[in-house]
């Protein structure tokens, strides 16, 4: 996937600046950057939800706006940050409703996401962390091939996201393709193989973290002060 | 079609069975009830001097007499309170981003919109059914139902219903808040109202064109039990394109909305200039209360060109009653005929006369009485009325209940909401154990 000079404004505001940058096929791609610096909206762009003023994006050298968003979905699956599950079904009535609509439901899944153990509860009264598990059993639930996923860490403990990163992992290497945003660097660190750091709408640097290493830094150097470095 | 039938089920689920849901079928069925409860009382009452006296019982008839005061509390209730109950449909899903669930899944708009449009049609339906019961108890105590007008009635109810389900469903699709989509909806239902209050007050010659066209106009139609093309395709062509314009606010891949929004109000101007031309009312009462006699009507249909000049105040009642014995019915037979208001100088001078023209010769009339205005009409053109000018041999359903109005109290003040509130309980408790299993 290739994102070629994208542009978003909000009226005099420009959200997302000449943004450009390339998704390789299979890898987890970090869009990385402060509150504010364009994240959301660039992945709202890359899944179709909104449309870019400027630019384009190119999925196998086809231009993704002249793709409908019927074509897009088939590819493409696209966890939002704000999404707030409809809180008075319970969360087995949701799963039921997923499997009917789409006929495909991942056990595999369930369990990793322990689900089950909420599935009488209504997901009004689900905790932020099982909320965001719901969410993350939505977008992944599917066989397609790519998954945009916006915070997707957000409201996890530290062992509840060891079993979260070794599932994007293990669905890594059967070949899907990644594209997160996450604000937590130190996160982001332990899954991204590419990194698009994001400032004020404008990409600041973006590659391995061997590369950023040895552009912003040294061996030793954790991602966040490259960050900091590649800002100033 | 499996999955669209999973897809309409929940939005059946998501309409009927919310809070906002229960309390507006609940003010139903207080509204509904205290107005059937009212009508058969008064209509009982003045029915106790009309069963021995012929002429007097022509008057009574149960669709104006008691089922129009009924069915009324709909009108008030659909245009201030469905549009809390509708536009959740979409204002939810938009203020929790879930639209952002349903379109990734193997749903298109369409598929989306289609089903919540059959969900809030079924839920107009369910709040119809909650009136069958005033059928029912008005057979019961022995009261005819004229079931052609009656049918005409409810059919008009349901096509406003469905017009506030249209301006919802607009106001939704186009704010992200539901209370400001609330508002907005109210805003352009109850225009229609300023608009008609715009016209009696003689505000504006616009105003008075355009209060034809207005959907409280379009309503009397069925109110006054006249089966009218136009009035039932201008429902038809005013939802439609309210709900076109939310599908098209709804997509937000679209890059060029304005040129379809464009395109698509052109086409209801279109739309409605064609159906404007286009007459063809029919009188659904059995008294034919809105039509002349046959041998009148086929006479007036012989009439060339005729123009009225009108010297009066259109707040005038003596107008009033011009305009409802004679205009209406008039406009039922020929549609041509041009009525104009005068005004200044001319106004003050011939204040209350009526002029008729008719290929330049005129008469002049300051009476609003049929028995004064046919022999003027009929003079200047030149023709001669057959048989079957007599009125017709209509005798009234008066009716006299005595006591038993209180199963209407029971049946609508507790027996319709206690089930509701019964229902919604199950279907929560239900839920609950099949969870629990």
């Amino acid at each position: 996937m290739k994102i070629k000079n994208i542009t978003k404004r909000y009226f005099r505001t420009v959200a997302l600046n000449k943004v450009s940058f390339e998704v390789s096929e299979g890898s987890i791609t970090g869009v990385i950057g402060p509150n504010g610096a364009g994240k959301s909206t660039l992945l709202d762009i890359i899944s179709g939800f909104q449309n870019p003023d400027e630019g384009e994006i190119y999925f196998n050298d086809r231009p993704l706006t002249l793709m409908l968003f019927k074509e897009k979905k088939k590819v493409l699956s696209y966890m939002p940050e704000h999404l707030e599950i409809y809180p008075d079904y319970y969360v087995d009535d949701f799963i039921r409703f997923l499997h009917g609509a789409t006929r495909y439901i991942d056990t595999d899944l369930i369990d990793i996401l322990n689900l089950a153990k909420v599935k009488n509860k209504k997901i009004r009264y689900l905790s932020k962390g099982y909320h965001q598990r719901l969410k993350l059993f939505f977008a992944l639930s599917n066989t397609k091939k790519i998954m945009v996923l916006d915070e997707p860490f957000d409201g996890f403990d530290p062992i509840q996201l060891i079993d979260i990163l070794e599932f994007i992992r293990s669905e890594n290497r059967k070949g899907r393709t990644f594209i997160l945003s996450i604000h937590q660097l130190y996160d982001a660190e332990k899954i991204c193989s590419h990194y698009v750091l994001l400032n004020q709408g404008k990409v600041v640097t973006q590659g391995s973290i061997q590369t950023l290493k040895q552009t912003f830094g040294d061996d030793s150097s954790s991602l966040e002060q490259i960050f900091m470095r590649a800002i100033e | 079609m499996r999955q669209f039938l999973i897809l309409s089920l929940k939005e059946i689920g998501d309409t009927f069975f919310s809070k906002t849901a229960l309390l507006f079928l609940v003010l139903v069925s207080f509204i509904v009830g205290y107005g059937f409860f009212t009508a058969v009382g008064l209509y009982s009452r003045q029915s106790m001097a009309a069963v021995n006296n012929l002429l007097y019982a022509r008057g009574f008839e149960p669709v104006p007499g008691v089922f129009g005061p009924t069915y009324g509390g709909l009108f008030l209730l659909f245009s201030l309170f469905l549009p809390f109950v509708i536009i959740q449909l979409i204002s939810l899903e938009k203020e929790q981003n879930t639209f952002s669930i349903l379109t990734q899944l193997p749903f298109s708009f369409k598929d989306i919109l289609t089903a919540k449009i059959i969900a809030s049609f079924l839920f107009l339906l369910f709040v119809l059914v909650l009136t069958v019961p005033c059928i029912i108890l008005w057979r019961i105590y022995g009261g005819h139902i004229p079931y052609n007008e009656l049918f005409l009635l409810i059919s008009g109810y349901l096509l406003y219903g469905m017009f506030v389900v249209s301006v919802s469903f607009f106001s939704a699709s186009l704010f992200d808040s539901s209370a400001n989509a609330s508002i907005f909806s109210i805003f352009l239902i109850i225009t229609s109202w300023v608009i008609d209050f715009g016209k009696n007050m003689n505000i504006s010659q616009a105003l008075s064109s355009i209060s034809g066209w207005t959907v409280t106009r379009m309503l009397k139609f069925f109110e006054n039990g006249i089966l009218s093309f136009t009035a039932a395709m201008y429902f038809v062509l005013v939802c439609s394109v309210f709900f076109v314009l939310t599908y098209i606010f709804l997509r937000f891949d679209l890059k060029s909305k304005w040129k379809l929004i464009s395109l698509t109000v052109i086409l209801f101007l279109f739309a409605m200039f064609i159906i404007s031309n286009i007459t063809l009312n029919i009188d659904m009462t059995e008294s034919l209360r809105n039509s002349f006699p046959p041998g009148i009507s086929r006479a007036l249909k012989r009439v060339p060109d005729l123009e009225i000049d009108v010297y009066m105040e259109k707040a005038d009642s003596r107008f009033e009653d011009y305009q409802r014995s004679f205009l209406k019915k008039l406009d039922l037979v020929k549609n041509d005929v041009k009525v104009r208001m005068m005004t200044g100088d001319a106004l003050k001078k011939n204040y209350g006369l009526f002029v008729y023209k008719i290929n330049g010769k005129s008469g002049k009339t300051y009476s609003n009485s049929e028995n004064a205005i046919f022999p003027i009409i009929f003079g200047l053109g030149g023709i001669s009325v057959g048989h079957g000018n007599k009125e017709s041999n209509f005798s009234g359903y008066p009716l006299v209940v005595k006591g038993k109005l209180s199963m209407i109290r029971y049946t609508y003040y507790l027996l319709i909401p206690m089930g509701m509130l019964l229902a919604f309980a199950v279907k929560k408790i239900k839920l609950r154990r099949r969870f629990e299993k």
